[in-house]
């Protein structure tokens, strides 16, 4: 059995956070993996505020679980989906892409943890400072957005920094990847990708496809020039994307070209128009599962490992 | 002084001359980031010894001088 400071922080059996991913991290998705044992996250994305109610309310039918919701702070939405979470009392909020700062009294006074994502050891420290419970210290090998330092780099570094408890996320697919982790001082670890294979996420059968045929170097980072990279797998639109930064496209068209995207690839399935979001563990993606399955896999394995690794110490 | 303690601050950083950044500066012309903003105002706590809490859009050198001199 784990056991970190995340389980007591959450009351959760298992200290794995499903990230949360904008389109496709539904209330479904998130209340399967709560009552698997883990700690579902609803995207907020860039969705209004009543889809957020909407997908609360639907995780609460299946689920008596604590579980999330991850706000994007740049969404122009933002404010009234933290104004909802603090009405509804979620037990955790994610934020990405910004100071969660002007929402923590509401949070705060409605019993919401903050736990945000961080990818630098400054603002890591900034959002202790600010109030948060425990901090998800993300590398550049997770899909969806992603910033500059691997996990391997980043959460030694974020762990030196703060006392909170750090869930690692980037490049975690399996218990080799959460043993990990933990070596690196983190006392959980957050998965996207793998998730998306849970038999309770409903991303297109074409996605789902993609991700079981996907190799190594199947994943390609996109948007660099516009300041908010996205890695995803590489189809016919993320190579003629990448390719069309380097050319002389204005800044307003290239952005345009990325909107609907992905959800042109979650709900269409669409190779020519569609972003399919996903890290670089894709390849090691090999059955699709129930989501309480991957949580009881993953931490069985994880256990294992660690007890073994003592075997190389004489 | 908070100007100068900025100019010296962002001369250190991206490694050129102090004269080169003035109040009209953006931080996007001297290449510096939202992820480097947070670092270098922590960095300015510490030099200046304030809490420097940034909530506005701030983005030339001289919003944020006028921003510390005035909220902080």
């Amino acid at each position: 059995m784990i056991r970190t400071r995340i389980n007591e922080l959450l009351g959760i059996e298992y200290p794995v956070f499903q990230g949360g991913m904008a389109w496709i991290a539904d209330g479904k998705l998130a209340a399967s993996v709560s009552e698997g044992g883990g700690l579902g996250i609803i995207a907020a994305g860039n969705a209004p505020a009543d889809y957020v109610r909407e997908q609360i309310r639907i995780a609460r039918s299946i689920t008596d679980k604590p579980f999330g919701v991850n706000v994007m702070l740049m969404s122009p939405f933002a404010d009234e989906v933290a104004k909802v979470i603090a009405e509804e009392k979620v037990a955790v909020v994610t934020t990405g892409a910004g100071n969660p700062l002007k929402y923590m009294k509401a949070w705060k006074a409605a019993g919401v943890k903050m736990i945000p994502v961080v990818a630098s050891v400054a603002m890591a420290k900034l959002m202790v400072r600010v109030g948060a419970e425990a901090l998800i210290a993300e590398g550049t090998e997770s899909g969806g957005h992603v910033g500059e330092l691997t996990t391997m780099a980043l959460v030694p570094q974020v762990c030196d920094a703060v006392d909170l408890p750090v869930i690692a996320a980037g490049g975690v697919a399996d218990g080799r990847g959460m043993a990990a982790a933990f070596m690196l001082g983190a006392e959980g670890v957050q998965m996207g990708t793998r998730f998306l294979l849970a038999d309770e996420c409903s991303i297109h059968e074409n996605y789902k496809q993609r991700l079981l045929k996907a190799k190594d170097l199947d994943t390609i980072v996109t948007g660099r020039r516009l300041g908010h990279p996205v890695r995803g797998l590489k189809t016919p639109f993320t190579r003629e994307y990448a390719k069309l930064e380097y050319t002389d496209i204005s800044d307003e068209e290239l952005e345009k070209k990325g909107e609907g995207a992905l959800r042109a690839a979650v709900q269409d399935g669409d190779a020519e128009k569609g972003s399919f979001l996903a890290g670089q563990v894709a390849a090691m993606l090999s059955k699709e599962q129930p989501a309480a399955e991957i949580l009881k896999e993953v931490c069985e394995e994880a256990e294992n490992y660690l007890k073994e690794g003592a075997k190389w110490v004489k | 002084m908070v100007f100068e303690a900025i100019q010296e601050l962002i001369a250190d950083k991206m490694e050129m001359d102090a004269e080169e950044i003035t109040m009209d500066s953006t931080f996007k012309d001297l290449g510096i980031d939202s992820l480097d903003m947070v670092e270098m105002v922590m960095e300015l706590e510490d030099k200046l010894d304030k809490e420097i809490e940034l909530a506005d859009k701030i983005e030339t050198v001289g919003e944020l001088v006028k921003y510390i001199e005035e909220k902080c």
